[in-house]
């Protein structure tokens, strides 16, 4: 009886198609991230992420409404509700999301300083506490087909394990740098933050706190909150966004206060600064001249990286101008302006691109 | 995949089972048996139940869908058999069957392979799987051709438009196209030969004929102009519609314009997928036949003990042939006991007319008279004339309906579907039997619409070379945020504007642009009246 002109039946291809179309899907899914900043919402850093993505179904002449559909829900692929659900590392996503828009691995300082040391289990030796039951074994049946004890032709299929042939796993230091970073963020609660702005820096924070975590990984990172109107204060994550006073605005004591912060409790030997400020840039002109002179004196130099970025500004807004003067393509201050969350890819690009 | 030739035991079996079967003078192919192990079985099912097919991510996403729900126990991974049928006929058997098991999928393929090879639908063709292989590398080199983007959209949107493949409909391409080279008729079990007698032999005298029959000069005018536009259209075309066309998919595939790798793409497609009309058509009946056989074989090789588990094989069976109510029929069951049925009415010669004309009735009861010929003659003879719906309609009793449990719903089902107390005839503790009087009455509607809209192109020069379908209301509305990416996907096939008629809407879909119209509400009787006169079925 002939045989069909195929070995195996596989829809490995069809699968491959399948999945190739999935990560289109998730490629355009990144996209509308970045373009509704939804970050928020896919899930806690380093952990893995369940994205959602139109099913794809045929649509043909059928009988129902537009409102049926539904099934089981569960993770993997399946039907839910018209989606199909996957679930997708975190850094599977950042990865896409830093090709996307290009972004370059942050810069890390510190290398060498500080060592993370771990045990891991590279090398084998012939005592020890925790033995290796699949090398000993490897040398047990050499040994074994050398002394004519394990004979298949024979039927004799005996293994003997001699002393001599026990492996033991022995754990070996290791050290790798460690790298770690604070990051500051720095909020004018004196104009009116709320709305479309609070929504907007939000977004933006939010995107900067995935960023830092996925390049030195979550435990590695310290972020920081504080605001100021007249004054400055540290405050928790969530009232960073909460709190807010109509009184008169100075932003140069929250650029002392954070550089007080990083040179008072840090070592700046081994850390990787991160600075960032939200405002609307509407500010007094001396107030502005002292920010600058602080970003020269004390704060370039031992930050990777400082970004300021006027929300929705106004006429009056000058404090990117000034700094501009001074600052213009810099590679470590750098100036951005967000007036809608079309913009917010632009602003990333600004503020983490290399120059 | 390996050739049940490579296992002495099943190559054993393989050859016991043949050897009954042409004992019991069975008609069969070729068959060929193949082993599979549960992978290969899942893919071949997304295949069609053929060994290879062009990549696509349809089959790949059910794939992917199908091994995540065996992982996740949703479905079980265990098959026992598929069957390819046609000359030769490909069967393929899952590696973790017992050998039991496995005879009795051979006695069961060796029925499936009876009934394509008889039945009145033809179903069985020459290497109907080499050609598909065929196919398939035509596609794969359609792929090559047409770029991975355009491939993709142009099998998305034939994917939209699979389930408008009719080919064994009352308005299927046969009775819909006139085209200008004969084609391939598609029977159908209504079919009727719609050539009319020809008068040729007939003396003829034009003048006696003008007096005797006096005909209408504008009538003739008419005629004249009608066969003159038929022509025309046929021979500017390659094709007229004289009806309606249900089989919308067929259509595309022969007068579309395409270019040669798009024609091979909808070669294959309607090909892969064209027998699937024929199981809906005559489900009960094959898989009755195939279950008939089986246990007849079965019994013959549990006799000579070529195999052994009976007890096994009839927990199988009786599992396999559980009944169900009516709505959720079950083809193994209600086949097996209806074709055990009319045998028996057979054997005893009460398919005739002498026992109809009976007026007395203990006479009836007592009925016994020696048939013309072997029962099974008789049943063959049933494959060869009908479908489901007449092998039903002739033999399904309201009696029988009520023996095959087919009226029969668990108490707790019959209060979910809150079934009138008017409506049960009989109950016991677990469950509820209804009437079985208006049940066969439901289960023929089910081959008028197969749960599926009835839509048919009733136009291809529409508004100036416009596709025109047109939906037959049957008190159901279509689902109507898909009848735009419908229409758009037809109208990458047709390479013009598209339209649907459902209820008063009319629907089009040009240049990227849907759109919705409201229009005078046409019924299916007046559509078919006006293409008979030659008529635009539709105006604006």
């Amino acid at each position: 009886m002939p045989l069909l002109d195929t070995d195996n039946i596989s829809s490995n291809e069809s699968e491959g198609a399948f999945n190739e179309f999935i990560e289109d899907q998730l490629e355009n899914l990144v996209d509308s991230i970045l373009t509704e900043g939804d970050l928020t919402s896919v899930g806690d850093r380093g952990s893995e992420v369940i994205v959602e993505i139109d099913d794809i179904v045929a649509p043909t002449f059928t009988y129902g409404d537009e409102s049926e559909g539904g099934g089981a829900a569960g993770a993997g692929p399946g039907r839910d509700g018209g989606k199909i659900r996957f679930n997708v590392p975190f850094e599977f996503l950042m990865e896409r999301i830093a090709r996307s828009l290009r972004l370059p691995n942050l810069r890390k300082q510190g290398r060498g300083k500080i060592k993370e040391v771990t045990h891991e289990f590279k090398t084998f030796a012939p005592v020890g506490t925790v033995l290796d039951k699949k090398r000993t074994f490897k040398r047990a049946l050499k040994t074994s087909i050398g002394m004519r004890v394990y004979r298949p032709e024979e039927g004799r299929h005996e293994v003997h394990i001699h002393r001599r042939d026990r492996r033991y796993k022995v754990p070996e230091r290791v050290e790798k740098p460690k790298f770690k970073a604070v990051v500051f963020y720095m909020g004018d609660i004196s104009f009116s933050t709320y709305g479309e702005r609070l929504k907007l820096e939000k977004r933006l924070v939010g995107f900067i706190q995935h960023w830092i975590d996925f390049n030195y990984g979550a435990k590695n990172v310290e972020h920081r909150f504080f605001v100021h109107d007249a004054d400055a204060h540290e405050v928790q994550e969530e009232d960073f966004y909460r709190v807010g006073n109509a009184g008169g605005t100075l932003a140069a004591p929250v650029y002392h206060l954070v550089q007080q912060v990083a040179t008072n409790e840090y070592d700046p030997n081994t850390t990787n600064f991160y600075a960032f400020y939200f405002g609307d840039g509407e500010l007094f002109d001396e107030d502005a001249k002292e920010i600058v002179e602080l970003l020269e004196g004390q704060m370039r130099p031992i930050f990777n990286r400082i970004g300021i970025v006027e929300v929705q500004p106004g006429r009056l807004s000058l404090l990117n101008r000034q700094v501009a003067t001074q600052f213009h393509r810099d590679s470590i201050i750098r100036l951005g302006e967000l007036n809608d969350r079309l913009e917010a890819i632009e602003v990333i690009k600004t503020l983490f691109s290399e120059r | 995949m390996r050739s049940v030739h490579q296992d002495p035991e099943l190559a054993f079996l393989e050859e016991r089972v043949l050897h009954h079967a042409n004992t019991f003078r069975r008609t069969l192919p070729e068959m060929r048996f193949f082993v599979l192990d549960s992978t290969e079985f899942m893919s071949l099912l997304e295949k069609g139940v053929y060994p290879t097919s062009p990549v696509n991510i349809w089959e790949g996403k059910r794939m992917v869908g199908r091994k995540h729900r065996v992982e996740a126990g949703q479905e079980s991974a265990i098959y026992y058999e598929v069957v390819q049928t046609g000359n030769p006929s490909y069967a393929y058997l899952n590696h973790t069957n017992s050998p039991m098991m496995q005879a009795s999928v051979m006695a069961h393929v060796v029925g499936h392979c009876e009934f394509s090879e008889l039945n009145v639908l033809r179903d069985s063709t020459r290497d109907r799987t080499e050609f598909i292989m065929h196919l398939v590398k035509k596609v794969e080199l359609a792929r090559q051709q047409m770029g991975e983007v355009y491939y993709s959209q142009y099998w998305n949107a034939c994917e939209s438009l699979l389930p408008l493949i009719a080919p064994h409909s009352q308005y299927n391409l046969a009775r819909s196209v006139d085209t200008e080279s004969p084609v391939l008729k598609q029977e159908t079990d209504t079919y009727v030969s719609e050539e009319r007698s020809s008068a040729a032999l007939m003396p003829v005298s034009s003048t006696m004929d003008a007096l005797l029959h006096q005909q209408d000069p504008d009538q003739a005018w008419q005629k004249e102009m009608q066969s003159k536009l038929r022509q025309e259209t046929l021979s500017r075309k390659g094709y007229k519609l004289r009806a309606p066309c249900q089989d919308i998919f067929g259509f595309l595939r022969n007068h579309a314009p395409t270019s040669r790798s798009e024609k091979s793409m909808l070669d294959y497609l309607y090909t892969r997928h064209f027998t699937h009309d024929f199981i809906l058509r005559t489900q009960v009946m094959n898989e009755g036949w195939a279950m008939y056989w089986e246990k007849k074989i079965m019994l013959e090789l549990f006799k000579e003990k070529a195999v052994s588990g009976i007890i096994d094989y009839a927990r199988v069976f009786s599992g396999v042939c559980y009944p169900r109510p009516y709505f959720a029929r079950n083809p193994y069951h209600l086949g097996f006991n209806l074709w055990n049925h009319i045998e028996q009415l057979y054997s005893e010669g009460k398919i005739s007319l002498e026992y109809f004309e009976e007026t007395d009735q203990s006479a009836k009861d007592n009925w016994k008279r020696t048939p013309g010929k072997e029962p099974i003659h008789y049943m063959a003879d049933l494959i060869r004339t009908v479908t489901d719906y007449e092998f039903l309609r002739r033999f399904l009793t309201p009696e029988l309906i009520h023996e095959f449990h087919l009226n029969r719903f668990h108490r707790m089902e019959a209060q979910r579907l809150r079934l009138s107390p008017d409506s049960i005839v009989k109950e016991d503790r677990q469950y509820v039997w209804l009437d079985p009087e208006p049940v066969k009455e439901e289960m023929l509607n089910f081959f008028t619409h197969f749960h599926r809209p009835r839509v048919y192109i009733i136009d291809t020069d529409f508004q100036d070379g416009g596709l025109l379908l047109f939906h037959r209301d049957d008190g159901r509305r279509l689902r109507k945020d898909w009848i735009k990416p419908t229409l758009k996907n037809l109208n990458l096939l047709w390479k013009g504007p598209v339209y649907l008629v459902s209820r008063n809407w009319l629907y089009s879909f040009s240049a990227n642009l849907f759109k919705e119209t409201v229009v005078t509400e046409l019924r299916f009787e007046k559509v078919l009246e006006r293409m008979q006169r030659y008529e635009k079925p539709f105006k604006m």
